[in-house]
């Protein structure tokens, strides 16, 4: 490829350098020069509508936006001057006057573009008369609200849904003074298209969409008084990194790094956004012991940890270490995971460990114990798509996003087996198989590619299979020369190994042999599996029959941990560690004790293909008293008799 | 050399803004001996027969027929007119009513509100009548100064008029401006 040739303009009287085909305001920046922008975002394409940009070049008469406009060699740029300045003034003036800007009641005022700009350029009054027309506003929605008073159509929000999610919920409608955002065709929010992932609400330079937590003054004070920190999301095994809000430890907002440097561009989903900053229920900031009479007492660290001691070595010898379990959350770190394993195997090596998630391992086992996968920014390169009980709305919303880009930018083709998905409408087939058609319908693929991967004749008939619709599927399986399967949690969780093992040798199939690695991507269910699993926290077999009493390790709110905490029998003794009281662990729990969330902890986690991972420093500090999980094993364990005898 | 004598009025607004000049403490007696207050909330003139002044200081919007009035009579008076607040720069908190009638808005104030028994609406010949739609000084007389902020900082009324007594009349400057 040939080099891009540096060509040498003027820009404010200095000579620059820079590569030929940038935009005026890109070869300013390059080099220094400030250059007001409202509807440009770095993260998206040039728009050039609201021509905050203009500047003046070659002395001409006309100014242009700086944003659109690709520099020249010899061209003479001036970014400021008294007519310049004038022309941004009354660009300002208009965009005040046209709608209903009143900052003094605006939830982000302080943290807002267009008032940033209109101080910087002293507008201190309108010299037009503000228009006086009432615009909707939506609140429709759970996470944003969309006030058309505020908003200035720099068309950011139309563009980051479209360029960056994919998605295309928002659009124009209506012309002029009338234009309004508009959610899918002339919708609200509320019961829409729309994903709640906030990349528009991150992009809005305006109040005009904002959300509904924490946006209070008493709360969020001054921007001046706010700290950003980089971090990334361990809710899924994608890791995106985050810029987190945070003013005097307490979370104010969660965003997106962007421009992106990831396939991602930079978005975040409604998870990674949005659950962080909801108000989850009571913290946990102290042990609680359950007293005689069933109610929740407050404890004293000594005294909780000496119960939860005493409890399970109460059932160590009535039942035999055997009847211990320890369960862990496969949202914890690397370093509580292996902590936690080693608490276990020192002091109750005969019990049960398991990660709350391990029958998805288990399936996955039963399919091959190592399953190699390709790292998920290949989905962009597939030229097929073959999703197979994949609910990515719910645990990897980012997974459906690219699915959507995949279709839009590449023209990749997608089929859907299973459960009803967001990519429906969008994807080339779906059949809805349910669980007991799973098989039957891999089954029949497979027949239908190559008789050899389908080891265990298919038994009983499918509707659907034989039809033409289901000839045109198998064509383009066969046509395509990139096919990537995804196996989603759907399928790990009903257990069916089979099919499983049926696509991981489909996909090795169409990856022409072992010399390249099957095109394959498992989604797991919560964001630190690939790593709970390769440590061997998660139980190879089930064994939950005569368990008696344990501890369970559980990171998130309540209902965070996607796989539900099963019931294990009747227990006679059960110590939760957890951030947040739970109903659901309240129930059989005898102790609760009170771990940092995810956000106050350092940790190490894996990225899902198992293709590396990354260290996350904490956001927040936790509350006074609340230790590590590993301060808190380590206390445990030294309770804990590690030479037990026999049971008496 | 006679002290420049200024004159202040409150219209459509909260007060807040001459709250947020008495904020200033100590520095207003730098004002005050500077210039001469003839005219302001606190002398509660009815007959607004203004003496003639340097310079008319209007808090709050234009919402009524009195408020138009006075707004004409002081621009009269006074050689130079200094806006403060987002009321009466850019008609503020009270615009919220343009989008609404106001036989509409009335009926709603006076006679509808859940607490309200046998109500009427106010009007009398001595009561002055709403206009149809609120607007900032600046569509009424023309205006020399504009110190928005809701309410204006102390530091961004004191610059104001540090700048106009020594015969300045300027933007308010980035580092001072403020609308919230």
């Amino acid at each position: 490829m040939d080099a891009i040739a540096n060509i040498s303009l003027k820009i404010d009287g200095i000579e620059v350098m820079v590569p030929d085909g940038l935009t005026i305001l890109e070869a300013a920046r390059q080099n220094g020069i400030h250059i007001p922008t409202l509807c440009h975002h770095p993260a998206l394409s040039a728009w050039g509508g609201c021509r905050l940009c203009v500047v003046e070049v070659d002395g001409a008469p006309r100014l242009v936006a700086g944003c659109v406009t690709p520099v020249r060699k010899g061209m003479d740029v001036v970014t400021s001057n008294d007519r310049i300045i004038e022309a941004r003034r009354t660009i300002l003036e208009f965009l005040f006057a046209e709608r209903n800007h009143y900052c003094m009641f605006c939830a982000v005022s302080g943290d807002c573009e267009l008032q940033d700009l209109a101080y910087e350029y002293q507008m201190d009054h309108l010299t037009v008369p503000p228009l006086q027309q009432e615009f909707p506003v939506d609140p429709s929605q759970d996470d944003m609200v969309m006030d058309h008073n505020r908003c200035v159509l720099c068309g950011r929000c139309v563009r980051a849904c479209r360029e960056l999610v994919g998605d295309s919920v928002l659009d124009f409608q209506n012309r002029g003074g009338q234009s309004l955002v508009t959610v899918d065709v002339s919708g609200q929010l509320g019961g829409s298209t729309c994903v709640s992932c906030g990349a528009c609400l991150q992009v809005c330079p305006t109040g005009a969409i904002f959300d509904r937590y924490r946006t209070h003054y008493a709360v969020k004070g001054k921007s001046k008084d706010w700290v950003s920190k980089e971090s990334f999301c361990p809710q899924c095994g994608l890791l995106c990194p985050t810029v987190s809000v945070v003013r005097r430890n307490s979370l104010l907002r969660i965003e997106g790094e962007m421009p992106g440097r990831e396939p991602d561009r930079g978005q975040l989903c409604h998870k990674g956004r949005f659950d962080p900053v909801k108000t989850t229920g009571p913290r946990l900031t102290e042990p609680l012991v359950r007293g005689d009479d069933g109610t929740w007492q407050k404890s004293t660290w000594t005294a909780a940890l000496d119960r939860i001691a005493g409890g399970l070595e109460d059932v160590r010898k009535n039942n035999g270490a055997q009847a211990l379990f320890a369960l862990i959350s496969s949202c914890c770190s690397n370093e509580e995971l292996t902590r936690f394993q080693q608490f276990i195997t020192t002091c109750w090596p005969e019990g049960y460990l398991d990660t709350l998630d391990g029958r998805h391992f288990r399936t996955l086992l039963g399919a091959g114990s190592l399953i190699p996968e390709v790292p998920w920014a290949t989905m962009l390169e597939a030229d097929f798509i073959l999703q197979v009980g994949v609910i990515s709305s719910q645990s990897h919303p980012i997974i459906t996003s690219l699915t959507r880009r995949a279709i839009l930018e590449n023209k990749t083709k997608v089929a859907i087996i299973g459960p009803e998905n967001p990519i429906g409408p969008w994807a080339s087939f779906h059949l809805p198989a349910s669980h007991e058609e799973l098989l039957l319908t891999v089954n029949a693929i497979c027949i239908k590619i190559n008789p050899d991967l389908a080891t265990d004749p298919a038994k009983g008939t499918l509707s659907h299979v034989g039809t033409k619709g289901f000839a045109d599927f198998i064509k383009l399986i066969e046509d395509s020369e990139k096919t990537l399967i995804i196996i989603g949690e759907a399928l790990t969780e009903i257990g069916d190994s089979a099919v499983i093992k049926r696509l991981v040798d489909l996909a090795q199939f169409k990856s022409h042999g072992a010399s390249q690695a099957p095109r394959l991507i498992i989604l797991k269910p919560a964001g630190n599996s690939a790593a709970a699993w390769s440590l061997g926290v998660a139980a190879r077999q089930s064994a939950r029959n005569q368990l008696k009493g344990g501890l369970i390790c559980a990171t998130g709110e309540d209902g965070w941990d996607p796989v539900l905490i099963g019931t294990p029998g009747n227990l006679d003794f059960l110590a939760v560690l957890t951030p947040y009281f739970s109903e659901t662990l309240a129930r059989q729990a005898s102790v609760l004790l009170p771990i940092p969330t995810w956000m106050e902890v350092d940790g190490t986690y894996a990225f899902a293909d198992g293709s590396g991972s990354r260290f996350k420093r904490r956001v927040l500090t936790p509350p006074p008293g609340v230790g590590s999980v590993e301060e808190t094993l380590t206390a445990l364990s030294g309770r804990i008799s590690t030479n037990p005898g026999q049971p008496d | 050399m006679e002290k420049p004598k200024v004159a202040t009025v409150w219209l459509e607004g909260c007060s807040g803004c001459h709250m947020s000049f008495l904020d200033l403490d100590e520095g207003l007696a730098d004002i005050l001996a500077a210039v001469d207050l003839t005219v302001t909330p606190i002398t509660d003139f009815k007959d607004y027969d203004f003496p003639e002044a340097t310079l008319g200081i209007i808090e709050g919007a234009v919402g009524n027929t009195e408020q138009l009035e006075i707004l004409h009579k002081l621009r009269k008076k006074c050689q130079l007119l200094m806006a403060w607040g987002d009321c009466a720069v850019f008609g503020g908190v009270n615009t919220l009513r343009n989008h609404i009638s106001t036989e509409a808005l009335l009926t709603r104030g006076f006679i509808q509100t859940e607490s309200t028994v046998d109500g009427v609406l106010p009007v009398h010949q001595e009561l002055p009548a709403l206009l149809p739609q609120v607007l900032a000084v600046n569509e009424v007389v023309p205006i020399e100064i504009y110190v928005p902020g809701c309410p204006p900082s102390p530091e961004a009324i004191a610059h104001a008029l540090q700048e106009v007594l020594q015969g300045r009349i300027q933007r308010m400057p980035s580092g001072i401006l403020h609308f919230d």
